[in-house]
C-alpha cells in the first residue's frame, strides 16, 4: 500500500512541478514577445499596438527624464523610423506571481547630423497581469558605461 | 536609539496586513513613499543593513546608473564599503497595481568609497512588491539626469 501511495505522491508532485515550469516558461515567452512587439511597434511608429502593451498609468523613465503613456505615444508618432534605431538583445525574465521583471540590453544607434552613433543601454521593465493580459507598468534605462 | 525605533516601527508599519486595499489606495502610496525614505535616506546612511536585507528581495536586482546588473549582496556589499553623507530622495510619485507598486523619485547621494569622494544625481525607479503581508523591492533602476 504504502509504496504505491509514495508513487502517486511523487507522480502528483512532479505533475506540479513540472505545470508550474511550464506555466514559468509561457509567461517569460509571452514577456519576451511583448519586448519584441514594444520594439517593432515603436520601430513603425505604431501607436495602436504600443497602447495595447502599455498601461494608462505607466511610468517610464527615458533618457532621465519622467515620461507619461501620452507623452511618449507622442513622441512615438511623430519620431521618424529611420532616424533611431533599436536592436534588442537576450534578457532575463523573473516573475513573482503576477509581476515580472525583464532585465536586458539594448543597441541605440541615432542620426547626429550625418552620423550614425551607437549606444548600449541596460533596461529593467516591469510588467503586471491584469484582466486583458500582460501589461508594462514601468520601464527605464541606464547607459552602459565602458 | 530614537532611530532604532522609528526603524522598528517602519518595519511593523512595512508588515501590516492589506487586506481589502485597492488599487492606488492612497494609505498604500503614504506607506511606500515613508520606505523609500527608510531604505534610501536613513538605512544607506546609517549601513542599516539589517533594515535593508528585509526591505529588498532574495531576487532583488539593481541597473545601476552606470549600466550595471547588480544583485541584493553586490548592494548590501556596496552599503557597507561606502560613507554616505547626504542622501536626498524628492519628488516621490508612487502608482500602484494591488500587490504591486512603482516609485520613481530624483536622488542625489554624496559620500566616500574606498577613500574617494563620490557624487551622484539622477532619478530611481522601484518596484515594489506586497510579499507575505510586507512590502519588498523587486528591482530598481538607478539612471543619471541629464
Amino acid at each position: 500500500m504504502k509504496p504505491i501511495l509514495l508513487a502517486i505522491m511523487i507522480f502528483v508532485s512532479a505533475t506540479f512541478v513540472s505545470a508550474q515550469a511550464a506555466t514559468s516558461e509561457g509567461t517569460a515567452a509571452a514577456i519576451r514577445a511583448l519586448e519584441q512587439e514594444w520594439t517593432t511597434g515603436q520601430s513603425h511608429n505604431d501607436n495602436a499596438a504600443l497602447d495595447l502593451i502599455f498601461d494608462n498609468a505607466l511610468i517610464y523613465v527615458e533618457y532621465g527624464n519622467l515620461v507619461s503613456k501620452s507623452e511618449y505615444l507622442s513622441r512615438v508618432k511623430h519620431s521618424d523610423p529611420l532616424s533611431d534605431q533599436i536592436e534588442l538583445q537576450p534578457m532575463s525574465i523573473r516573475i513573482f506571481g503576477h509581476t515580472a521583471i525583464a532585465v536586458g540590453v539594448y543597441a541605440e544607434k541615432q542620426m547626429r547630423g550625418s552620423k550614425h552613433e551607437l549606444r548600449r543601454w541596460r533596461f529593467i521593465d516591469t510588467w503586471v497581469y491584469k484582466k486583458n493580459g500582460w501589461v508594462l507598468v514601468a520601464a527605464g534605462s541606464s547607459p552602459i558605461m565602458n | 536609539m530614537v532611530r532604532n525605533v522609528c526603524f522598528s516601527f517602519l518595519l511593523v508599519f512595512a508588515a501590516a496586513p492589506f487586506r481589502g486595499q485597492e488599487a492606488d489606495d492612497p494609505d498604500v502610496k503614504s506607506k511606500i513613499v515613508a520606505l523609500e525614505r527608510l531604505s534610501k535616506v536613513q538605512a544607506w546612511k546609517a549601513k542599516d543593513i539589517k533594515t535593508l536585507d528585509k526591505l529588498l528581495d532574495d531576487n532583488y536586482q539593481l541597473v545601476n546608473s552606470e549600466g550595471k546588473l547588480q544583485n541584493k549582496s553586490d548592494v548590501l556589499a556596496l552599503v557597507q564599503s561606502s560613507e554616505v553623507l547626504d542622501y536626498i530622495a524628492d519628488s516621490i510619485v508612487v502608482r500602484t497595481h494591488h500587490d504591486t507598486a512603482i516609485a520613481t523619485g530624483r536622488y542625489q547621494i554624496r559620500g566616500l568609497r574606498h577613500g574617494k569622494v563620490f557624487s551622484e544625481r539622477g532619478r530611481f525607479l522601484d518596484t515594489w512588491l506586497l510579499k507575505a503581508g510586507q512590502w519588498v523591492t523587486i528591482a530598481t533602476l538607478a539612471t543619471p539626469t541629464g
